[in-house]
């Protein structure tokens, strides 16, 4: 009943209900609604369109289209229940047995009914309406049977799905006859994809009971059918070109009511119990947005310029993403700046934005997802923030190079790795075929693939986890960057294969001088190759600074808690299991710091109001953190 | 490829087979023979019998499957029971109309269905995309049969822009093969462009949101090109299989098209010989009309090879 409310609610169900309705209402009641007699003949007015007293018109026997187009609701209503009527008797039975016994039952009758299946529908039913003979109800039997065969799939499938479920295992092991379990507990379970699939049946059968009619295999002559009309109207249409209009709009909207039915109750089923209220919801979801985006506007400097030796210069960079209470800022206000060959570490749990931050500087946000305009990304010189696409992607093709975590999802899987690497060379580069492949077994020996000449011609699914890498590695190196952006590039690969690759990269950005955005969430690694780290949490950076001395003497609770954490980092998860608590999401509205829920040192002015990143005595650090502000003045 | 299309052959045989048991079976539901079918009403048991034997249906009915089908194979399915004419003669002459109708409709299909798919996915939630929505939902609910009535009646009665009736075969003149197929191919095919479109769109959507797309920008390379040779050729392996489907809907649909325009196909033997139970004609239609559609997946489980390398070593 709940699902009933639900689909009577929405337009989209709403409507088609009306209008099986008034057809079911023709069905029924045909005298009422009718204006004439459907089958009375009327020589003084023939072929007649549409007028007062004939809505539709009149047939070439002068008999009123639209009291035989009500006329026909009734064959088509009962063609389209004895069909499905028939198409359930027969295959739920089937379906549940085959599905429930299984084997050889199993294997056999699926057999027939693929070969069935195989066959077009309307060349079977016209085998099945040879043996029977014409005539409506044959017509439906043969319908009815076809119909039967889908009924028997859809069963059958949900029935192996839900018998290894523990309930059913449970019933059947407590001795419950094999009957009662197929009752009690597979039906109820079975209802609502059936349902559906009956609703959509009826569209499909009102189609084949019409077709059949149209070729005369159905109802016999004078009574109407929607399809018969059709077909004389043919005839007729020279002298009354209104004439297939009806039966055909009626066909049509019947069916076109039946399918936005079924599709309806299928989202309503789909979305479960209590889903599908969106209205209040959505109301509510505004008046979040709205004081999440206002109280969430980073209170960085924003007269800050971007630094002009660097050549990625990051300036309060804000990235907004949709939540399920509006759009929320998953990156607030970052800093980042990168001088030429340099490694900077970008380091935080899931959730921290390190992830968004680098694909907002590659311009690769997902869809939904946008820049702040306020932000600044400097590279090169030029301003990213704002950029057409297409400037976008010459930015990328000849100065940016990105490897990402999964290297095996990253590669795409229907073409060669040889016709991925050339690609870029071919376009950026204008190498010819020849030179684009020279070049590509240059670059991935370079990057430790054996017999390169020979792999470009297989497909990514043929390379390993660590091979696959060391392609993405090379792809990102064809476009001679000065900016490697590497998305936890050794995470998806096993212990070993990430050594050898965390090593190619450092020795490729030494040799060919790039600089490199390294971003992790293993802090050992930070230690090992980067020269800068940035320690962002939810969303912001909280401490920033030589790897060295942030290693020696972190300064920001978070960063030490981080510390503290590492030995006991889980390395399948992307999370730290010695920090309780979780990273507040994008949506949440905190005032103070935002770390401060699960800081040790918390005390009330963190909560009070926003916390800046303060520069440390050394000069080339910063925190954010309270305490840390405190000892800076203290010092001063 | 050649192999995988040699073993995907061997392996439709079953198939074939098991159809071929069901045409055969179908002569065997009716009430009475096939002798009183010929002889009429009013014909004499003696008369039956004698018939009967002529034609070897006294016969054990394994016997009778072997002589049928080994006829069948060899392209013999005996002769019609109200012309007597040689069935595979009926099927040579008008199998490759309705094949013409049937391509015609496929070819339809897939273009609007590709094209209308792909730009509905680029404008995802936008009026474009909603107007595509609404249009596909309208094509699954249009019954083909009056889409051509109409197309027939207004472009090729009121405005002559096609020929409303008639056939003229390819190896006559390609042009006006052609030019006869399109009306047909056009009612026929808007029902199952709508089916191509709505899975393209879902499958394209999918794929662009796959992290090799997003890899494929990080190379530098054009939305248009990321789109079109990195994202379609993964978005289509679903739309194949629903391809495959559509082939065999196109093929009973166009036993109806072309009776519309006209056209010296299957269709209206079939209707002819179904209404009179001739069926020697039955068999055979089926028969055929299951090894086009048999052979046409096997075709587009190998082409599953040219789009997903990962099937190919498989």
């Amino acid at each position: 009943m709940a699902v009933l409310r639900r689909v009577v609610t929405r337009p989209s169900g709403t409507i088609p209900l009306i209008w099986l309705a008034v057809v079911g209402f023709c069905a029924l009641f045909p005298t009422v609604v009718a204006t004439h007699d459907p089958n009375a003949a009327d020589f003084a007015s023939l072929l007649e369109g549409p007028s007062g007293a004939h809505y539709f018109g009149t047939d070439e026997l002068g008999r009123d289209t639209f009291s035989r187009v009500v006329d026909a609701a009734r064959p088509a209503a009962l063609a389209g229940l004895q069909a499905v009527s028939i198409s359930l008797i027969l295959g739920l039975p089937i379906g549940l047995f085959v599905g429930y016994a299984g084997g050889w039952w199993d294997r056999i009758v699926m057999r027939v009914v693929d070969a069935i299946f195989s066959l077009p529908g309307l060349i079977l039913a016209f085998a099945i309406v040879a043996i029977l003979g014409p005539g409506l109800t044959n017509a439906m039997y043969s319908v009815g049977f076809l119909f039967s065969l889908r009924v028997i799939r859809l069963v059958r499938g949900m029935v192996l799905s839900v018998r290894e479920e523990p309930f059913i295992e449970a019933a059947r092991l407590s001795g419950a006859p094999t009957t009662t379990v197929l009752g009690r507990y597979l039906l109820p379970n079975m209802m609502g994809p059936l349902i559906v699939q009956t609703t959509i049946s009826f569209a499909a059968v009102l189609i084949i009971e019409a077709a059949l009619s149209f070729l005369g295999l159905g109802v016999q002559q004078p009574d109407a059918t929607w399809g018969s009309m059709l077909r004389d109207a043919r005839s007729f249409q020279r002298d009354n070109p209104w004439i297939p209009w009806p039966p055909g709009l009626a066909i049509t909207l019947t069916v076109l009511a039946f399918n936005t039915l079924g599709d309806t109750l299928r989202d309503v089923l789909a979305a479960g119990p209590g889903g599908g209220s969106k209205a209040p919801r959505r109301g509510v979801a505004l008046g979040l947005a709205d004081g999440a985006t206002t109280a969430a506007r980073p209170a960085v400097d924003d007269t800050a310029d971007p630094d002009p030796e660097a050549l990625l210069s990051v300036r309060n960079l804000s990235v907004i993403v949709p939540t399920s209470t509006g759009p929320a800022p998953a990156v607030r206000g970052l800093d980042v700046d990168l001088r030429p060959g340099e490694i900077v570490g970008l380091v935080g749990e899931s959730g921290s934005g390190k992830t968004v931050s680098a694909l907002a500087v590659a311009g690769l946000l997902p869809r939904g997802v946008t820049i702040d305009p306020g932000s600044r990304i400097h590279f090169d010189g030029q301003q990213l923030v704002g950029l057409t696409e297409a400037r976008m992607a010459q930015v990328r093709g000849t100065g940016i190079g990105m490897i990402f975590q999964d290297p095996t999802a990253s590669l795409n899987p229907a073409l060669t790795v040889g016709y991925q690497l050339a690609e870029p060379l071919r376009i950026h580069h204008g190498l010819s075929r020849a030179a684009a492949t020279d070049r590509s077994v240059e670059l991935l020996d370079r990057v430790g693939v054996a017999n390169p000449r020979e792999r470009l011609r297989d497909y990514p699914h043929q390379f390993s986890g660590g091979m696959a890498q060391r392609v993405m590695i090379a792809m990102a190196l064809a476009s001679e960057p000065s900016l490697i952006i590497a998305d936890e590039p050794t995470t998806a690969l096993d212990v070993t294969t990430q050594r050898q690759v965390l090593e190619l990269l450092v020795e490729l950005c030494d040799d060919l001088s790039m600089a490199m955005l390294f971003i992790t969430h293993d802090l050992g690694v930070v230690a090992e190759i980067c020269d800068r780290a940035v320690v962002m949490y939810a969303g912001q950076a909280v401490e920033t600074g030589d790897v060295h001395e942030l290693f020696a003497t972190p300064d920001h609770p978070y960063s030490r808690a981080l510390l503290a954490s590492v030995p006991l980092l889980d390395d399948d998860e992307d999370r730290l299991v010695t920090i309780p608590g979780r990273v507040p999401g994008p949506g949440e509205q905190i005032v103070g710091c935002r770390f401060a829920s699960r800081c040790e040192q918390a005390h009330d002015a963190c909560a009070a109001g926003p916390v800046d990143l303060v520069t440390l005595a050394g000069g080339d650090r910063s925190s954010r953190c309270l305490l840390s502000a405190a000892a800076v003045e203290d010092g001063a | 490829m050649a192999p995988t299309l040699a073993f995907r052959l061997v392996a439709a045989v079953p198939l074939v087979f098991l159809v071929s048991l069901l045409a055969f079976g179908l002569v065997h539901l009716i009430p009475g023979s096939a002798s009183e079918t010929i002889l009429g009403e009013g014909a004499t048991p003696e008369a039956v019998a004698e018939l009967d034997a002529e034609l070897g249906l006294d016969r054990p009915l394994i016997e009778q499957y072997w002589n049928w089908a080994s006829g069948a194979v060899r392209g013999d399915f005996g002769r019609s029971l109200v012309t007597s004419r040689e069935v595979s003669d009926t099927l040579v002459e008008r199998f490759p109309v309705t094949i013409s109708v049937a391509s015609g409709g496929l070819v339809v299909s897939l273009l609007i269905g590709v094209v209308g798919g792909t730009v509905a996915a680029l404008r995802q939630g936008r009026l474009t995309d909603r107007l595509i929505s609404l249009l596909t939902a309208t094509g699954l609910a249009v019954p083909n049969f009056w889409v051509a009535v109409l197309l027939a009646f207004y472009f090729g009665v009121q405005r002559d822009w096609f020929p409303a009736i008639g056939y003229v075969g390819p190896t006559e003149s390609l042009t006006q093969w052609i030019y006869h197929l399109i009306l047909p191919s056009l009612a026929l095919g808007l029902g199952s462009a709508a089916v191509i479109a709505r899975q393209m769109r879902g499958g394209l959507l999918d794929v662009l949101d796959r992290p090799y797309v997003r890899a494929a920008r990080a190379k530098g390379l054009r939305y248009r090109r990321v789109v079109i040779v990195h994202a379609m050729k993964n978005a289509f392996i679903p739309v194949i299989t629903v391809v495959g489907f559509q082939a065999s809907v196109m093929l009973g649909g166009a036993v109806l098209v072309e009776q519309i325009f006209g056209m010296p196909g299957i269709g209206v033997q079939v209707v002819g010989a179904v209404l009179a139970q001739d069926l020697p004609l039955v068999q055979g239609v089926v028969m055929v009309s299951a090894v086009a559609v048999i052979l046409m997946n096997t075709l587009i489980d190998v082409s599953y090879a040219y789009f997903d390398p990962r099937v190919r070593l498989s």
